[in-house]
């Protein structure tokens, strides 16, 4: 199906254009929950796979799926050739691209646009402005927003860094231009290691994005995460839809997310929803996106970057606004025009989500691969599970490890905080570690539930990165466990079905020939 | 009657256990209790302690008594001998931990990109002792406990699968 010609040279005003087929460059539970969207808006979708993915969940999820390529991502979900002749074949007139791979490629962006398909997302000269950390800074500081000093320059020269370094003050932080996922960025405490740290951090920039520059920022002691979900549309129209905290956090990536954020003033808000959607207008956003701030211990917030996509934690601002991002990407890309307005959003209750990574906390979240032999997931009231994988499911080495997003929602953060440890004891998962045990940890921590966090909070409250608590309790009856396992295996038992003392009522039933209609319909 | 040592977390639990009427009788470190026992298939059982109802999923990864145990969310390592056994190994002085702990295998499949150590080399316990990469991450994989490196079964680049045998100490 041809888009219409207006489309090829960049978004058409007042001119909507009905998608009809999505395929979604993504796999894991981004590309499941895409899948899902799209189905309930009758769109059909794609799935593409690479040959590890072949029986994954996101094929079965889909309506149509196309292998494109060998297991590793740099031969297949990153191939942009690949993905623009799966759209072909499959006769796709949009392309949803879910988080990291391709998501916030400039180029694949413009080259959907060349090909006449729409890219569910900004514009390629958007993504190509905020993806460059150092021009989303200058864009930042023509919106006034406020920024944590820095050198705003190109600092790979090292006499030039290091002057620049001088007059910010130790500690400093070096971060790629090109940079994100904390790759290309270094903490340094004193001048002895500046020289070292840059080139690190140069060298690691280009290995990771091609591109060396970094530069510098003032590295505040405990700061907390908070950004701002916005929705542009193409008419003009641009949203804030509350924040979400995102603190807590390990190689500097996020592993528990709310919102509210337990900070948060109405006043707050409104200061830094208006910040971030003055950064959207002046880079022509489009879609949904983040604004990501640091927030220090006086509540001052500075302006950090702008992710141009939607988060992996995007369910909490679902949860709390009662919006589905994905069909407002949707209805944006189609050329629609916001219904909602700013009055219209309002934050009810609390919602929390914990990520869930196949890796062992207790061994430095060491990757985990395997088979998922058991893999059952909670549910019930406030519960909403973003999976992955199923039982059976293999845990491949080649991607990232999160499996599940596990998301809660409470009248308010108390009951939000009950309601995750109810639902974190109802996972069941065997067959590789997982953090859900050190969620567990988190919802019992004092700090945790006070709501004092910042970035640092796990190496201040876990220096020695053991996260298993166990009650003797529960020591007492997993020994118990082991032993009755070891006798059941050894004398292999046979344990009969559990019998009720009396006939049953539905074997009383049966006698009594009310089943007989039943029978008669086989 | 059956009686095992169980240890978890550095705890030890001596565990007696007598089957009748499709029931267990366990006494766990001198406190009584009445199990039933319920297998939900593979390795996975529903436990009636009293009128308590517990999941659990019992895993046994080596063959020997090592397991891991899935119940309430959390995961636990634990190894279980006879009594008999235990005794004796304790009379002798050794921990069952001992063999297991003079081998590094690989925690998961991936490739080796850096050896921070040599044979010989003193290492403590948390020094980094080699680098694998893996779901494009690279883990520092570090000493359990204070030792001196043996032999290294690896070179940089090369691939490794899941328990494949890194190196050794003395």
């Amino acid at each position: 199906m041809a888009a219409p010609p207006g489309l090829k040279s960049g978004y058409a005003k007042e001119m909507t254009h009905t998608i009809r087929k999505i395929l979604i460059a993504n796999r894991g539970e981004i590309a499941v929950r895409v899948a899902r969207g799209c189905r309930d808006l009758g769109i059909r979708s794609v799935a593409v796979y690479s040959e590890a993915d072949r029986i994954a969940f996101h094929v079965r999820m889909a309506d149509d799926a196309i292998c494109i390529g060998p297991a590793p991502s740099n031969q297949s979900y990153l191939v942009h050739d690949a993905i623009i002749q799966a759209a072909k074949i499959s006769g796709a007139d949009a392309i949803h691209p879910g988080y990291g791979f391709l998501s916030e490629n400039a180029e694949f962006a413009r080259r959907c646009q060349d090909e006449g398909l729409i890219f569910i997302g900004p514009k390629p000269e958007t993504i190509a402005l905020l993806g460059d950390k150092l021009a989303a800074r200058e864009t930042a500081v023509k919106a006034k927003l406020p920024l944590v000093q820095g050198s705003d320059t190109d600092t790979s020269d090292l006499k030039q860094a290091i002057a620049a370094a001088r007059k910010i003050g130790f500690p400093i932080l070096v971060k790629a231009a090109a940079g994100g996922g904390g790759k290309g960025m270094r903490v340094v405490h004193s001048e002895d290691q500046f020289e070292e740290s840059i080139r690190s951090a140069a060298s690691e920039a280009k290995s990771a994005f091609g591109d060396s520059r970094v530069y510098l920022e003032k590295y505040l002691a405990r700061p907390r995460h908070v950004e701002i979900q916005i929705l542009c549309d193409q008419h003009g129209t641009c949203l804030y839809l509350g924040e979400r905290e995102c603190s807590i956090q390990r190689r500097h990536q996020k592993v528990v997310e709310e919102s509210p954020s337990p900070i948060m003033t109405p006043e707050l808000r409104t200061r830094m929803g208006s910040a971030a959607v003055e950064i959207a207008r002046r880079s022509g956003y489009v879609g949904a996106g983040t604004v990501e701030f640091l927030v220090d211990e006086q509540r001052d917030f500075f302006f950090l970057e702008v992710n141009t996509r939607l988060q992996v934690e995007h369910p909490v601002t679902e949860m709390v606004t009662g919006i589905d991002l994905v069909r407002e990407q949707i209805a944006i890309a189609e050329g629609r025009k916001l219904t909602l307005r700013q009055e219209d959003i309002q934050l009810r209750g609390h919602a929390i989500e914990c990520r869930i990574y196949a890796e062992d906390p207790d061994n430095n979240f060491m990757p985990s691969t395997g088979t998922l032999n058991a893999y059952v997931i909670p549910a019930g009231p406030g519960v909403r599970v973003d999976s992955g994988v199923v039982a059976g499911s293999e845990i491949p080495i080649y991607y990232d490890p999160m499996i599940a997003k596990l998301v809660v929602w409470g009248t308010n953060r108390a009951e939000a905080v009950t309601r995750m440890k109810r639902a974190l004891e109802e996972y069941r998962v065997s067959g590789v570690e997982t953090t859900i045990g050190f969620h567990r940890v988190i919802m019992d921590n004092e700090k945790f539930l006070a709501g004092e966090l910042s970035t640092r909070f796990l190496d201040e409250e876990y220096p020695d990165n053991v996260y298993r608590r166990v009650s003797d309790v529960v020591r007492e009856r997993a020994a118990l466990a082991v032993a009755i396992d070891k006798y059941v295996r050894e004398r292999k038992i046979s344990v009969s079905p559990p019998q009720q003392a009396t006939r049953s009522n539905w074997a009383a039933w049966h006698r009594h020939g009310n089943l007989r209609s039943f029978k008669g319909s086989r | 009657m059956p009686r095992y040592n169980v240890e978890i977390d550095g705890r030890e639990y001596d565990i007696l256990l007598e089957y009748r009427s499709e029931r267990f009788f366990a006494t766990v470190n001198g406190t009584s209790f009445e199990v039933q026992h319920q297998p939900l298939g593979e390795s996975r059982a529903l436990l009636f302690i009293g009128h308590e109802s517990l999941e659990v999923d019992v895993h046994s990864a080596t063959g020997n008594g090592e397991r891991t145990i899935f119940m309430k969310g959390i995961e636990l390592p634990a190894t279980i001998e006879e009594y008999a056994v235990a005794q004796m190994r304790k009379a002798a002085g050794i921990s069952h931990h001992h063999a297991a702990d003079n081998v590094l295998k690989a925690p998961m499949p991936g490739l080796v990109i850096t050896l921070r150590v040599a044979p010989g080399d003193r290492v403590a316990k948390g020094t980094p002792l080699v680098v694998i990469e893996a779901m494009k991450m690279e883990n520092i994989i570090k000493a359990r406990a204070d030792g001196i490196v043996k032999s290294i079964a690896v070179k940089p680049g090369q691939s490794v699968e899941k328990s494949d045998l890194l190196l050794e100490f003395e």
